[in-house]
């Protein structure tokens, strides 16, 4: 091995790569650290500060791999099918292997106990054990290594169970299989070396961007938990789109009551800094250590963390809830027109009060006083150890002619229906534009489950093919109410499927049913349609080839077409294009892993709550704003983050600086070139940044850089040892 | 559940640690018993390997390779994509060397993917099967060649 290299020298700028000689695919620009590219440590930027260097650095290591093999019966759930005496027996003749024993129960105490004892006794510093799957007991094992006093990631974890005795019934087969399996897992753990977790510092602090139900939810959770709180809404008001509803399915509470709860619930947190009218603009940094730049509109409203701020500017502002518009200060409601970006460049927030932690660029006094032209005026800077995306969705809005839409005064959206249905008086009939309201069509799925060569593709290049869920239960919801206030008005609905799928939702439709309601059923691929009617009694005459009457064609006259909007996503704006948070297809943010890590981010520190992730009814958005928040106070509690060191590292000897690594990693600042003493540039990597994909150590060419606890070598010889002879598959 | 002739060869299955590995962990549950041929090794993303991991793999004995992703499930940002046109490429490597480049198959499996994970298995077994039978009708031409 070469002779030892100095590290890096901080402060300077990484260095244009070269292209990937390797790759047949075209290789993109590497991303660089958000701002300013400095790869300066003391700019929080990437790469490594030097103590996250040393910490990330294998520790342990160099010394001869001492072997202990455990293989356990699982009762009967292994050793019924598998005979792991005979596994023992291989296992204790490969190179290493100081110990090879089996236990009725590994993960028992005695079981956990034969390996400290083993730790202890015979100096045992690696560890395999072959049993259930890693996913139940890899962690267990890794414990009784620490109590053990050797490093938890000297461990190595064969499958035997679920893999090989449940899923073979060939005992012999089973048995070469299983010594297959511990014989990788052996070559494996000769080559491991200890890891230690990658600590990071991190701020006691959270932003929560966009202020409807889910943010409002996350904001109070938090709060509660000691944890500054940041709340970030870009209109003038709390409340999102709930606030454009009436009641709320499945319970009818008020959407008024249910958001003035909670928006009263973050004014009174005198732990919560808010700023209306704002928009992040840009953020760098990684978990715990964020940065994030917003821009607030001259209109918008900040309320400081500060205990005396009930009486001060609660009160002040005059905060109240105004019916299908939000909750928002006076101010908000009788703002003549809402300014944009460039209105914020020119003026500053009214009514804007420091927060702790938080620094109003331009001067010591932010808001009013900035001069006019200022380009930093309505700037906040805010420093965050997580973040939490719940940005809503918008409504989609049907193109003119979808439906009548936008051409016939008569069709209207469901969301104005409902503001319309909660203004008529009670009694009588009902009027539209002032005519009588006596039969109203309600059209299901409207810019949802949209069909290829039916429906055109929207703003975002292609349709929406996807389910908004909500929307089903909400007509439902409107003709129940419908029918209750006005019996003799018709109610026809027009649906592809009734997924009233959520606790009360199935009742809806039952006493729309009973209430008299007529259900029609299209086909996707021949949604009703709507026309003018010439000289007739009623203005609208909608038809449809009705399912449930065997494809009969069935028109009927209306007064009113209601069409049931689904949810689109909402456009995340500058924090889209700083963290390059990945949508699913249907433009929803996507969480890493719907089942195992549903809100958290593919970034590490960014969570997801609410609609923004996929449709969901506010219930559900609050379910999710509530895990997001505890997910986010488990990273932060403890005032570091703790990251799992299977990321990627650089042997410096090793490394030539082709920078082929810096092309090809997807992680904005996870790696970059960095100048070291003896002239020669070499790629260093920013583990709080890194993911550990491993898509830098496929195109390295002297293979300087590896991952962490799965190193290439490793599968190498993981490979050659699920190959070498002894064990073969009996037929 | 019934098992399908077996070829000689093994299958090497890289499985994602997010989803494909719950999957063979959820076949396993489900007792679906299928041909033990197949030795899988858990990885976060076998974006990490390179062309090259996939020929030696080949040369040093494996007759099938299976890699099963996440697909555009996978929790690290393009990595899927990278990983397509990796295997693409090595396909026609593979191609270029003679060899059937449907014995190097990339998949998405879920973690509830279970008769997915196991017809993956079936396929790639009938696959080695085909080009172990074309080979030895080749050697017995050959050695039918030598004699004659
Ligand atoms: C027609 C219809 C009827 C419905 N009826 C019901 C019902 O009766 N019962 C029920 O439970 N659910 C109902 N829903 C669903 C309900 O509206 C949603 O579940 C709920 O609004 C989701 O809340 P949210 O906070 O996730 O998103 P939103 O309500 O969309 O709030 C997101 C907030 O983030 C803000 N924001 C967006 N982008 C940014 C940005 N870049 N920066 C800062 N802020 C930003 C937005 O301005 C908004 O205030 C209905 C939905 C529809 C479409
Ligand atoms: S919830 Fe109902 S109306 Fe809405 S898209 Fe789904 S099926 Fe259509
Ligand atoms: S492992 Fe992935 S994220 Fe980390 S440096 Fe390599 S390519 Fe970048």
């Amino acid at each position: 091995m070469a002779e030892h290299i100095d590290e890096p020298q901080s402060g300077e700028q990484p260095r244009e790569p070269e292209r990937p000689a390797e790759s047949g695919e075209q290789p993109r620009e590497p991303e660089r650290p958000a701002e300013s590219g400095s790869t300066s440590p003391d700019e929080g930027q990437a790469p490594v500060p030097e103590e996250m260097a040393a910490e990330e650095a294998a520790v342990a290591g160099g010394e001869e791999p001492r072997i202990g093999v455990y293989i356990c019966h699982c009762g009967g759930n292994i050793a019924d099918v598998i005979d792991v005496e005979q596994v023992a027996e291989e296992a204790a003749k490969l190179p290493g292997v100081v110990s090879a024993k089996t236990n009725m129960f590994m993960c028992s105490d005695p079981g956990q106990q034969a390996i400290a004892d083993d730790i202890a006794e015979l100096g045992v510093n690696r560890v395999v054990v072959a049993a259930c799957s890693p996913r139940l007991h890899e962690t267990t094992f890794r414990g009784v290594l620490e109590r053990a006093g050797i490093n938890p990631y000297l461990y190595e974890h064969a499958n035997i169970r679920e893999q090989v005795s449940w899923s073979h019934g060939d005992p012999e087969q089973a048995r070469d299989k299983a010594t297959a399996l511990v014989r990788a897992a052996v070559a494996k753990a000769g080559g491991l070396t200890a890891l230690e977790p990658v600590r990071i510092p991190a701020e006691g602090a959270v932003v929560i961007v966009g202020g409807g139900v889910a943010g409002l939810r996350a904001a109070g959770d938090l709060a509660r938990t000691g944890l500054n709180v940041t709340l970030v809404e870009k209109e003038l008001v709390l409340g999102g789109r709930a606030a454009v509803l009436d009641k709320l399915f499945p319970y009818e509470e008020a959407a008024a009551d249910v958001i003035t709860r909670l928006a009263d619930e973050v004014l009174e947190d005198t732990r919560i800094t808010l700023h209306t009218g704002t928009e992040v603009k840009n953020v760098d940094g990684y978990v715990g250590a964020f940065t994030l730049t917003l821009r607030q509109r001259p209109e918008g409203v900040t309320l400081a963390a500060d205990p005396d701020r009930v009486a001060r500017d609660v009160a002040g502002l005059g905060w109240r809830y105004e019916p299908f518009r939000g909750y928002g200060p006076a101010s908000a409601f009788d703002a003549a027109t809402p300014g944009g970006d460039d209105a914020a460049d020119t003026a500053a927030s009214a009514g804007a009060v420091p927060a702790a932690g938080e620094t109003p660029a331009g001067g010591d006094e932010p808001g009013a006083g900035e001069p006019a032209g200022d380009e930093s005026a309505g700037t906040i800077t805010v420093k965050a150890g997580a973040i939490v995306v719940a940005t809503g969705y918008e409504h989609y809005v049907p193109p003119k002619g979808e439906y009548g839409y936008g051409r016939l005064p008569q069709v209207v959206t469901l969301v104005d229906f409902i503001k319309w249905l909660s203004e008529q008086p009670e009694g009588g009939t009902p009027t539209f534009n002032d005519k009588p309201v006596r039969a109203v069509a309600f059209v299901h799925c409207v810019g949802s489950r949209q069909v290829d060569g039916v429906h055109k593709p929207g703003p975002s290049g292609h349709i929406n093919e996807y389910c908004s869920r909500v929307c089903c239960t909400a007509t439902l919801q409107s003709v129940v109410d419908l029918k209750t206030r006005f019996p003799r008005v018709a109610a026809y609905e027009l649906f592809q499927d009734i997924r009233a799928y959520g606790r009360g939702h199935e009742e809806y439709y039952e006493r729309a049913n009973k209430a008299g309601a007529v259900f029609l059923r299209w086909d996707g691929a021949q949604p009703p349609k709507v026309a003018k009617t010439k000289g007739d009694d009623f203005p609208v005459t909608v038809s449809c080839i009705d399912g449930l009457t065997w494809g009969e064609e069935v028109e009927m006259g209306v007064d009113m077409v209601v069409l049931a909007v689904g949810m689109t996503p909402a456009d995340i704006g500058g924090l889209g294009s700083s963290l390059k948070i990945p949508t699913g297809a249907d433009g929803f943010l996507q969480e890493v892993h719907p089942k195992l890590r549903p809100v958290e981010l593919s970034v590490t520190g960014v969570l997801v709550a609410g609609a923004c992730q996929a449709p969901k009814d506010v219930t559900e958005s609050c379910a999710s704003a509530s895990a997001a928040a505890v997910k986010a106070l488990g990273l932060l509690a403890t005032g570091h983050v703790q990251l799992a060191p299977f990321v990627a590292h650089v042997e410096a000897e090793e490394c030539l600086g082709h920078g082929h690594c810096v092309a090809e990693c997807p992680y904005p600042g996870a790696i970059a070139m960095q100048d070291y003493p003896d002239g020669q540039q070499r790629a260093v990597v920013n583990p709080a940044l890194c993911s550990g994909c491993g898509a830098c150590v496929a195109v390295c060419p002297t293979k300087a850089i590896d991952l962490n606890g799965w190193s290439l070598e490793a599968y190498e010889s993981m490979v050659d040892a699920l190959l070498a002879s002894g064990g073969e598959v009996a037929r | 559940m019934s098992v399908s002739p077996t070829p000689d060869g093994k299958i090497l299955i890289l499985s994602t640690i997010s989803c494909a590995d719950p999957a063979a962990d959820a076949v396993g549950q489900a007792h679906l018993h299928h041909a033990a041929n197949t030795y899988v090794i858990r990885v976060p993303s076998p974006v990490l390997f390179p062309d090259q991991f996939y020929y030696d793999c080949f040369e040093k004995g494996f007759a099938g390779i299976i890699v099963m992703s996440c697909g555009h499930e996978c929790p690290y940002q393009g990595a899927f994509e990278r990983l397509t046109k990796r295997i693409d490429r090595v396909k026609l490597g593979l191609k270029e060397r003679g060899m059937d480049p449907g014995l190097l198959r990339l998949t998405a499996i879920c973690t509830v993917c279970t008769k997915a994970y196991v017809k993956e298995i079936e396929d790639m077994n009938a696959r080695i099967l085909a080009a172990e039978q074309a080979q030895a009708e080749t050697a017995t031409a050959a050695v039918g060649g030598d004699a004659a």
